[in-house]
Order: C-alpha cells, then structure tokens, then sequence
C-alpha cells in the first residue's frame, strides 16, 4: 500500500516558562493511503500539534516530515502554503467556513485557488454537495447553517482540492450526536468509495469507533497504534 | 472570489468601513477645498490688481520708476494714445501724473503719491469711484479736491471737506504747495495702497507741474487676462524708449503668491492627507487584529501571500473608491454654492485681509485642472496606509492565528 505520510522521529517542543516542554517527542508515524486513522489521547497530549506537523502548518524542531515521498519539514513558508493547497485539506473544529462566502462559494475559493477551470469546478461543487446531501443549502451563508451542515462543507471543501490526505482536528466536538454521526457516515463513505486518507484527533468515542486504525498519543509520544481493519472486516 | 471576498468584507463592520469611507471623503473634500479657497483668493487678489491697482499694462518713462521725477513724461504721449485707441486688444486705458509729495494737516503729515487722474476715465479702469466711502467725488465747479484713502483720513483725522496741504515739486524742482479739500474718502481691498495714494484731477496737477498736457502713466485694460504678456511684448518692440510693464511686474508679490500657492496648497493637503493615513492604518490594523483567525484559515487552506496582500489591498481600494466620489460631490456642490454667493470672511478679520491686499469676500473655484493630481494623492494616501495593516496580516502564521 503507498505510503502518503511519512513522519521520521519528529519533536516539537513549547517554552513554557522558559522550560521546554514537549508537544510531539520522538514520533515515528506511517500513514498509508486510504486510512481512516484516529488520534486519540488526553488534552495536551500533542494531536493537534502532530496535525499541524504533518499538514505542514508547524515545522518539526527535530525530524522530518514525507508526503508521497517529498521533505515538507525543508519548504519555505510560501512554497509549504501552495503544497497546502494541491496536497492536503483541513477541517477545523470550529468549521472556520469563510463567513462572507456562501456554503457554494467557501467550496469553490479552494478551487480557484488552485486554478480550476469554472466548468469543472461547478461538476465538482454539484457532485461534493450531493455527497454531503446539501445541495438545497449552496447558496445559504455560514451563518444561516447549523453546526453539522457547516461541517459537512467545511469537510467537502476539504475535498474540493482533490487532496493527498484530509486531517481533521476534533471534527465532531461541536456537534450533536445526530450531526456528528452523519458527519462520520459521509466521510466513512467517501474514504471507503474515493480511497481517501482521513486522519482525526479525537476525543470522541464515536469517531475512535469508526476508525480502522486508533493512535494513541501520551505527553506527545505514541504509546499506541492499533489497526482495527480486521476486526472490521471480519 | 478574493474581489467578492474583498467586497463582502468591507460591509462585515458598516460603521468602522464608513469611519473610512467618511475619512476618505473628508480628505478628498479638505483637499479641494483648501485648492477650491487658494485658488478664489489667488484670482480676487489678481482681479483687484489688474481692475483696481495697476491694470494689465502701465507705459511710463524708462527713467520715470527710478526717482518719480516730475519730468520724465511719456514722450510723444497723444500718439501713444491715439495708436492704443486703435488696438484691437485694448478695451480700456487712462492717462495719470504722477508725483511724490507731502500731505499735511493741523494733526500730521504723510508721504503721498499724488494721482492726478481724470475721473470719468479713471472709474472706468480702476473703479476707484465703486470704491467711494464717503463724499460725492469731484465737483466741477469746484478746485483743488482731492481723494484720500479711509486709513490715511483716520491717520490725519480728516473728513470730507477737511482740509490738507500737499507739497512737491515740479519739474523745475520749483517747491509746490497747494491747499486740497477732501472730496472724497475711499477703500479699497489694499489698505497699504489706500495710505499712500491720493487722487486730484490731473489738469490741476498739470497746471501745478507745469507740464501741461502730458502725463506720466499710461494704465491699460486688455480684452482679457490672457493677452498680458503678449500685447506687453508687442508694445515694447514698438515703444523701446518708453517702460511697459504688466501687473506682475508692478506688483510682483501677487506673482510670487501664484508660483507658491500651489505648493503651499500641496503642503496643506499632505498635512490633512497625514492625519487621514493613520485614520486607516488604525482602522484596517483593527478590521486585521479582528479577523487573525479567519486569515490563519485562508492560509492554512492555501491562500498564498500575495492574495492575502491583494485582499487587504482590495478593501482599502474599495473603501477609497467609494469615499473619493463622495468626497468629490460634497466639495463640488459647495465650491459651486460658495462660488456663487461667495464667503465673507470680514467678521474673521477684513482689516487682517486688507492689510494684505484681500478681499474679504472670497469665491472660491472649483480646481478642475487639479482634480486628478488630488484624487491621486488621496488614492495613494489611501492605499499606502494599508501596506502596514497588509504586512502585519502576512506576518501570521497560521499554526498561531488559527489558536486566536
């Protein structure tokens, strides 16, 4: 199976205090294609820090970080924002939908960005809003949205960029039960259909159960990495 | 979409995007005002010096400037006229004498310059019977009267009907006196003027100098401002004995303003134009600080610097755009309005203004000719003030902003 992340004994450490305290020690991770991986572990255990390692936001103190093969950890700042942009899509815990943009539009602005023709970014908006099943809510503004439907577009303009990978900081942990487990049933259905790589952090019981495979993170090192994929399928 | 978001951001915060808007137009609107006001009191100042003062062209002696010698008279003078009455160019001219004295009353004296001028002619030029404050002007059946200026007759505490004694010499270095009534007081918009000139009819003054029909000054109105230097040119490539000189020359303080007003206005307007840039720095750095996490996600999604630059530039062109016509029509309705029934500054000081040879009555003028260089510079104001406010949003990283 290709490997699409590939993180070599990364470190990243705070001061705190001037004490310098660990947010990620030591971490060796592989993420292959098509995993629909879970990190899991108490506040401050280092997930979302590891997330923004691997999504190139942070760079690593000590190691170095490989999507499909190419250093992240080296790239200058205005070349990691466009490897951002062609490679990896974000959904926040908060949505962070653009809120002067519709639900349409917040979609399109990753696909202009990208320089995507206006024909195949309108064939691609209709068939991402039919999978998020918000085709009636295109024109609707963020603010006019409930959490979950702001979600699920912050998940299809995740996608909208065609990425290596979606990394996902707590993308439940505003919603609802309902909204949360139909959130996880779209992107349980697009990884299973589009071979997508989705990688979580989590506290959420429900996304751990879904996940095929559940990282456990403590003090920034992973104490755990368990493959669920068997257990499923069996 | 960044135009779109641009556009969109600008009416998230209506009142700070109108603290712009009205900051731009105001700006806009002092700088054409200030240009509108320079440019009103610039052509009133010249208006009374070509229609009150000098007129366009003044023929005299070549030596007459130097000492105002009685004697230097404009030589072969009825030609001169006779060939003025022909051009074309001419609408209007008068003939004066001309002579230093001394005036003296029981309270005082004074220097004088003595006009001798011949009325009807002399209103026609300079005005100077509009400007008639007190009396009737001369009486021909009566001598020796003589016109005063309101600061001299305060000086010499003289009314009309007062009387004075003026003293000079004619050409003969004869010493003249002659007692005058005061016919007359008059003001002008020169109050400097006003203390120093006196006016007598110049057959009189003729008789005293003894020069019979000649005269020492020649004073022209042309058919329109434009042909000053032209017609001053024909005139001394056809007159080279005699001294032509044009407004500026005679009075090159009121040149002097011309050249320098522009730049004076320019100075006020960078200084308004100051204090408007940090209006928007502050304002966009406030609409910057307050959207740091909404900026850490474009980045983070990929939005790359320069669109984030073109962004912030984008809502500050937007808000200048909308500011700069705003701005245009305030001061356009105004300068037309003021234009028109004109703004009296004298409770602000009309002897200040006189003093200085202003009208207190100003009419200020639309400066259409420098409308594009303003509307540059309150552009450039604008969108300079937003290169701060632009580069503290390039300086976010994402992984910080998306903590805010």
């Amino acid at each position: 199976m290709k490997t699409v992340i590939d993180a070599h004994n990364i470190s990243k450490t705070y001061n705190k205090e001037n004490i310098p305290v660990y947010a990620v020690n030591n971490v060796h991770l592989h993420i292959n294609q098509g995993e629909f991986t879970a990190l899991v572990g108490p506040s401050g255990s280092g997930k979302t820090t590891l997330l923004n390692l691997i999504g190139g936001l942070d760079k690593p103190d000590e190691g170095k970080i490989e999507i499909n093969g190419i250093d992240i950890s080296a790239m200058s700042p205005n070349k990691l924002i466009d490897f951002r942009l062609l490679n990896i899509g974000f959904v926040f815990q908060s949505f962070n939908l653009i809120p002067v943009l519709t639900a349409k539009e917040n979609v399109e602005f990753i696909m202009q960005l990208q320089g995507i023709p206006k024909a195949a970014r309108e064939e691609r908006i209709n068939n991402l809003f039919k999978q998020i099943d918000l085709v009636d809510k295109m024109d609707s503004r963020p603010a006019q949205l409930s959490g979950g439907q702001q979600q699920r577009v912050a998940v299809a303009r995740a996608l909208a960029s065609k990425p290596q990978f979606v990394l996902a900081d707590e993308p439940t942990a505003n919603l609802d039960t309902a909204s949360a487990s139909n959130l996880l049933d779209i992107m349980a259905l697009l990884n299973k259909e589009e071979n997508i790589t989705f990688i979580f952090s989590t506290h959420d019981a429900r996304v751990i159960e879904r996940a095929r495979r559940v990282i456990t993170l403590v003090d920034g090192r992973i104490v755990s990495d368990t493959a669920k994929v068997a257990v499923h399928e069996e | 979409m960044i135009f779109r978001i641009a556009w969109r951001n600008i009416w998230r915060n209506k009142m700070r995007s109108l603290v712009i808007i009205l900051s731009v137009a105001i700006g806009l609107f002092a700088g054409i005002a200030v240009l509108a006001l320079y440019k009103g009191i610039l052509n009133s100042r010249i208006h009374t010096v070509i229609y009150a003062e000098t007129g366009h062209l003044q023929i005299h002696h070549k030596l007459f400037k130097q000492d105002n010698e009685p004697q230097f008279i404009i030589h072969q003078g009825e030609a001169l006229l006779a060939a003025l009455k022909k051009n074309s160019t001419v609408k209007l001219f008068t003939t004066r004498t001309i002579t230093q004295g001394m005036l003296a009353t029981s309270t005082g004296s004074a220097g004088v310059k003595i006009n001798g001028i011949i009325p009807g002619k002399e209103d026609e030029v300079s005005g100077l019977a509009n400007k008639i404050i007190a009396g009737k002007g001369f009486d021909p059946t009566k001598k020796n009267q003589v016109f005063i200026g309101n600061k001299l007759a305060d000086k010499m505490k003289l009314k009309t009907g007062g009387k004075l004694v003026l003293t000079f010499t004619d050409v003969d270095a004869n010493m003249i006196s002659a007692a005058f009534r005061v016919a007359a007081i008059y003001q002008s918009d020169n109050a400097p003027l006003d203390e120093r000139n006196v006016y007598v009819q110049q057959s009189e003054l003729n008789q005293m100098l003894t020069i019979g029909n000649a005269f020492h000054e020649i004073c022209i109105i042309l058919q329109n401002d434009a042909l000053t230097d032209i017609v001053r040119q024909q005139l001394q490539q056809q007159y080279p004995e005699q001294l032509i000189e044009s407004w500026k020359d005679i009075s090159p303080e009121t040149d002097l303003m011309i050249d320098t007003v522009d730049t004076t206005s320019y100075i006020i307007i960078g200084i308004i134009l100051f204090a408007l840039a940090f209006g928007i720095v502050n304002t966009m750095l406030m609409a910057i600080l307050e959207r740091t996490q909404e900026i850490g996600v474009m980045m983070a999604l990929g939005m790359n610097r320069i669109r984030l630059f073109l962004l912030v530039f984008l809502e500050t062109v937007f808000l200048t755009l909308i500011g700069t016509p705003v701005g245009l029509a305030v001061a356009w309705v105004l300068t037309l309005y003021y234009q028109q029934h004109g703004l009296n500054w004298s409770s602000a000081g009309e002897e200040v203004m006189r003093s200085f040879g202003f009208s207190s009555m100003i009419y200020p003028e639309f400066p259409t000719e420098k409308i594009v260089a303003v509307i540059c510079i309150v552009l450039f104001t604008a969108l300079a003030s937003c290169i701060y406010p632009a580069i503290k949003a390039l300086q976010l990283q994402p992984v910080e902003a998306l903590r805010k």
